[in-house]
């Protein structure tokens, strides 16, 4: 099993968001960043099937030189090689012209049975980028997977989905690409060997100029921010006016009695 | 042609149209313009054409057909997305279910067409193109994305952040045939399960209540569960509390589980982290439940009881169920 986990790095789950002067983008200065989270999950599937069925597990990322520390992680957690397409400005990119740019570089050489990704990214949430790889490539998907398994012969996997009022279980033909959703599984720490060995393992670099843009129908400027097909105009961080209205040093039963009648009356939710 | 605004209709798993659909047609109609359609893709769904009337569809395009009969992304896409290039709709909606999220990704990419997933406003901008609201960063922001052309603009829109109402119109029933081959259906549907649960939907649910790491068992969830039933609520939790085996992971709440936004939130023994309010910090009434009077939930909250649950919450089922039982 040849298996690609695209992958991304995010702020941190507990990154304050600051808006910045331009009212559009956020202030990422003291922003720590770590490994999409559903991307983890995509990463450890990857690493659990190549420990069952055996082969490779190969990271790809697309954006600037800091997302190589994902790669070292996924690395470290277990994961072959891999590959980080470098450029400052994809950051901002449309997920169409994401998609394309990767795509091309799992279509060559070409020989793949699965690619998993995250169901979506926490930053930007943009959701579609696994998606748009699956559709480029022409290969089935399963969007947000909660449960997966390979069948003996390799050639389809049996798929879990969640669904409102129930669950879905189908099965694809590989090579397909999966979007990960947590349920799937825990994934593990890098051991200190793993992160030792991580610094030893090959990562390829693409840098822009490295990209033959016009064999994918892309041009440079697609990449950029003029290339996407919508413009962030404003980001605002929400302000919800909570009235903290505080029930403490009661008896139980007059305590409910107030917020029973507070959700009623005042609230008028109930 | 186009002109058109689009409301792609989803269904529930017994072919009933749902809620998420009429939010979206009842706010088309009030945010946007040109003649607004719905648009029903299955097997033997013309029948609810006339649903999608009520709630203001002056015209309902059919796409029936028994290759559409178990859900497939490559059969849906197939069918919307050469409806697309026939009739070139400028905007195109959907629920973002876990349909909606799996096929619109596909057939904006097949169309070409810019795509906004879980928008929670609509507009159209001076020049007349899609606005869409949507959170960004886990909750913690809020983005407007303006599309830079209608050809179409794509978007998906969040259950319960819009109200369904009526507006009956008698809609022209167009029947399409779409070309959908049976070798381009990659998917096998193995089997469908339901959820025994006559809960409501966490997604699409109006009233929560949800438990933490506070209520210490799985034992100690027929608590929630009674609770939630006394309101007609759907039950959540948090991911401490999944994590610790209490309840599935189906019922997680937050940043990497269910993203709600119910008019009522009851929090019981749940400390309100940064990525439990991912999901439901846009709840439009939150109420706390926790011992502990430093929970930082109490922070960002409407009402806190400050108690033990276990003595709390049987007290306030048995209030609701005198207050409902007056009616
Ligand atoms: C990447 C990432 C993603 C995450 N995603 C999510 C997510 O999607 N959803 C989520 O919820 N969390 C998520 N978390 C976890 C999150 O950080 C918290 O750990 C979690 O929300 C805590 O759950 P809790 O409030 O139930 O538990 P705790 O923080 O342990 O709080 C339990 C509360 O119960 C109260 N309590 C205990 N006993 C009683 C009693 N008898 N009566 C009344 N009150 C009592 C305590 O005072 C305490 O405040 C994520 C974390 C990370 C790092
Ligand atoms: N620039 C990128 N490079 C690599 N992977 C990406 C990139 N952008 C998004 N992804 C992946 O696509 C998934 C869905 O992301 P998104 O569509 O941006 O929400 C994420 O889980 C990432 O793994």
């Amino acid at each position: 099993m040849k298996t690609y986990v695209i992958v991304r790095q995010t702020p941190d789950t507990e990154a304050k968001i600051k808006v910045n002067g331009d009212g559009r983008s956020i202030n990422s200065e003291s922003i720590k960043w770590i490994v999409n989270p559903y991307d983890e999950f995509a990463i450890e599937e990857a690493i659990r099937i190549k420990e069952n069925h055996g082969g490779e597990v190969i990271l790809i990322t697309m954006g600037p030189a800091r997302n190589l520390a994902a790669l070292r992680t996924g690395l470290a957690m277990g994961a072959d090689s891999a590959i980080h397409i470098k450029d400052e400005s994809f950051a901002s990119a449309d997920p169409y012209a994401i998609a394309k740019v990767i795509a091309q570089e799992i279509k060559n050489p070409g020989d793949y049975d699965l690619i998993l990704t995250g169901k979506k990214m926490i930053d930007e949430e943009t959701g579609q980028v696994g998606i748009h790889v699956a559709e480029d490539l022409g290969i089935p998907q399963g969007a947000v997977v909660t449960k997966l398994d390979i069948s003996d012969d390799r050639k389809s996997v049996r798929v879990q989905k969640e669904i409102e009022g129930g669950q879905v279980i189908v099965d694809l033909p590989l090579p397909a690409l999966l979007t990960c959703e947590r349920g799937l599984n825990e994934p593990r720490y890098a051991s200190l060997p793993g992160i030792m060995k991580a610094k030893k393992k090959p990562v390829k670099v693409i840098e822009t100029g490295d990209i033959d843009f016009s064999s994918i129908g892309l041009s440079a400027e697609q990449l950029g921010e003029g290339g996407s097909r919508y413009a962030v105009t404003k980001l605002e961080v929400p302000e919800i006016k909570r009235r903290l209205h505080m029930i403490e040093g009661m008896e139980v039963s007059d305590a409910v009695k107030e917020l029973v009648t507070a959700l009623r009356e005042e609230a008028k939710v109930i | 042609m186009g002109n058109e605004t689009w409301v792609v209709a989803d269904l529930t798993i017994d072919g009933k149209v749902r809620k998420v659909t009429l939010e979206a047609i009842s706010e088309a109609r009030k945010k946007l313009q040109g003649t607004l359609c719905g648009v029903l893709l299955g097997s033997g769904v013309s029948a609810l054409a006339p649903e999608l009337g009520r709630y203001g569809a002056e015209k309902v395009y059919v796409v029936d057909s028994e290759i559409l009969g178990d859900y497939s992304s490559e059969g849906y896409s197939t069918a919307l997305s050469e409806l697309i290039k026939k009739h070139s709709p400028d905007i195109v909606l959907a629920g973002n279910t876990s349909q909606g999220q799996d096929y619109f990704p596909r057939t904006a990419a097949r169309v070409g067409a810019g795509l906004a997933l879980d928008a929670i406003d609509l507009g159209l901008s001076d020049s007349g193109r899609l606005t869409v609201k949507r959170y960004m960063y886990s909750g913690k922001s809020i983005a407007t994305v303006e599309f830079l052309d209608n050809s179409p603009a794509m978007a998906t829109v969040r259950p319960n952040a819009f109200k369904p109402e009526e507006d009956p119109k008698t809609p022209e029933v167009l029947s399409e045939s779409v070309d959908i081959p049976a070798d381009c259906i990659w998917t096998k549907v193995v089997e469908v399960k339901r959820k025994e649960s006559t809960r409501p939907e966490l997604t699409e649910a109006d009233r929560i209540v949800s438990g933490g790491r506070g209520m210490a068992s799985s034992e100690n969830f027929p608590l929630i569960f009674e609770l939630a039933d006394t309101i007609g609520a759907a039950a959540g939790a948090s991911r401490a509390a999944v994590d610790a085996g209490f309840v599935p992971y189906e019922m997680q709440v937050g940043q990497t589980g269910k993203v709600v936004s119910p008019s009522i939130y009851i929090a019981i023994g749940i400390s309100g982290s940064v990525q439990h309010f991912a999901g439901m910090g846009s709840s439009k009434v939150i109420v706390a439940i926790n011992k502990d009077p430093d929970a930082p939930i109490f922070s960002k909250c409407d009402y806190g009881i400050v108690g033990d649950l276990f003595k709390v919450v049987p007290v306030l089922t048995k209030e609701f169920k005198n207050l409902l039982a007056q009616g």
